[in-house]
C-alpha cells in the first residue's frame, strides 16, 4: 500500500489542502488511473484524496474503500490505519451504515452517532474508536464489481451537505475511472491466463503424446496415466507432464512461442 | 454424448453424483467460469467454455476423462489460491 497518511490512526486536525476545483479533480483521476499499476493502488490514491479534500483544521475525515469480491466485504484501501481498522470492523459485523450503502446503492450519511438507532452493535464500538458521523457513497460500477467510500468524522455533523454532494459528484467520476482501471486489469489478467495456458498444454499435450506411443495405448488412457501420477504424488499436472518430457529427452524447458 | 445400453444404471448414477459434486464445488469455490475454463484447457481440456457451463450447471453430461480434468483443474486452482 502507498501513501499512508503520518498522522495514521489519529483523529485529531490536520492542516487544510489547497481547494480543488472539479476539473482539477477530474484531471487528478485521469492521472490515477494512468500512475496505479492495480486497482488496489488506484483505491487507495482514491482515500487519500477523498480524505485531504474534506479534512479541516477542526474535522479530520478518515476515508476507506470496502469492495465486495468473491460475495465477501473486504476493506481493500484507506488513507489511513484508522480508517481501515473502521472499516474491517463494520465487515465483521457484517453490517453499517457502508454495507448498507453498497447493498442498496444509494448514499448514507449518519450525522450523529449517539443518536443513530440503526446497526446498534456495530456504531456503539465505532463511537468507542472515537467517530461521531459517518458518510458512506457507493461508486456505481456496473456490475463490474461493487464498491463503497466509507468516510468518518470525529465530529459529530461532520459532513455539511455541501460535502456530501462533492463526495457523490467525487465517487461518480472516480467510478468512471475505476470502470476503465477494472476493465484493464480484467483483460491483461485474461491475456496472462491465457499465455500460461497456452505454455502448459504444449507440455501437457506432449507427454500425452509421449505416453501413448510407449504403451500403445489411447489418448484417454494417456490421460488417465497423467492424471493419476499428478493425484498420488500431489504433483501439478504440468510438473509431471515436464517430467515425463525429461526423463525421455533431457529437455527441461519446452517454450511455446506466440507473437504478443 | 449419451451412451444408452451398454452402461449399466449404477455407473450412471455414479456420473450424475459426481457431476453434481463438481457443480457444487464450483458453486462453493466462487471461481470465475472463465479463469476455470483457461487453465482446463490449459491441462488439455477438450470442451469449449459453453459446455462447460452447461455441465457446471448439470445441464450436460460429457466423458469421463473431461470430468477428471475439470476437477484437477478446480483443485490445482484452489491450491494456487490458498499459496
Amino acid at each position: 500500500m502507498t501513501a499512508q497518511d503520518s498522522s495514521a490512526g489519529s483523529f485529531e486536525a490536520a492542516p487544510r489542502e489547497v481547494p480543488q476545483s472539479v476539473s482539477n479533480i477530474e484531471l487528478r483521476l485521469q492521472e490515477m488511473v494512468l500512475d496505479s499499476r492495480d486497482v488496489v493502488g488506484f483505491l487507495t490514491d482514491l482515500a487519500v484524496v477523498a480524505s485531504s479534500r474534506l479534512s479541516s483544521p477542526d474535522n479530520r475525515i478518515h476515508s476507506g474503500v470496502t469492495v465486495i469480491r468473491r460475495k465477501r466485504a473486504e476493506a481493500v484501501a484507506s488513507s489511513d490505519a484508522a480508517a481501515h481498522a473502521l472499516d474491517e470492523l463494520q465487515n465483521s459485523f457484517g453490517d453499517g451504515p457502508c454495507l448498507t450503502a453498497l447493498r442498496a446503492g444509494t448514499t448514507v450519511l449518519v450525522s450523529d452517532l449517539a443518536v443513530e438507532r440503526r446497526w446498534g452493535a456495530y456504531l456503539k464500538v465505532a463511537s468507542e474508536h472515537g467517530v461521531s458521523s459517518i458518510l458512506a457513497v457507493p461508486l456505481d460500477l456496473a456490475g463490474e464489481a461493487e464498491a463503497v467510500l466509507n468516510l468518518y468524522s470525529g465530529r459529530s455533523n461532520g459532513f455539511s451537505e455541501d460535502d456530501v454532494s462533492t463526495v457523490e459528484a467525487f465517487a461518480s467520476q472516480a467510478a468512471s475511472s475505476l470502470r476503465l482501471v477494472l476493465r484493464i486489469t480484467q483483460l491483461s489478467e485474461a491475456r496472462n491466463d491465457l499465455a500460461s495456458a497456452m505454455q502448459s498444454r504444449t507440455v501437457i499435450d506432449m507427454a500425452v503424446g509421449a505416453i501413448m506411443a510407449e504403451n500403445r495405448c489411447s489418448r484417454d488412457t494417456a490421460f488417465q496415466i497423467l492424471t493419476k501420477a499428478s493425484n498420488t504424488r500431489n504433483i501439478k499436472l504440468r510438473d509431471v507432464a515436464a517430467s515425463v518430457i525429461r526423463s525421455i529427452s533431457g529437455e527441461q524447458q519446452i517454450v511455446t512461442y506466440f507473437d504478443e | 454424448m449419451y451412451t444408452d445400453g451398454g452402461e449399466g444404471s449404477e455407473q450412471r448414477d455414479r456420473a450424475a453424483e459426481e457431476r453434481r459434486g463438481t457443480a457444487e464445488r464450483f458453486r462453493k469455490t466462487d471461481l470465475p467460469l472463465a479463469k476455470l475454463w483457461t487453465y482446463y484447457y490449459g491441462i488439455g481440456g477438450g470442451i469449449d467454455e459453453v459446455s462447460l457451463d452447461a455441465y457446471l450447471h448439470e445441464a450436460l453430461d460429457i466423458p469421463a476423462a473431461q470430468v477428471a480434468l475439470i476437477a484437477m483443474a478446480m483443485t490445482e486452482l484452489m491450491e494456487g489460491e490458498a499459496s
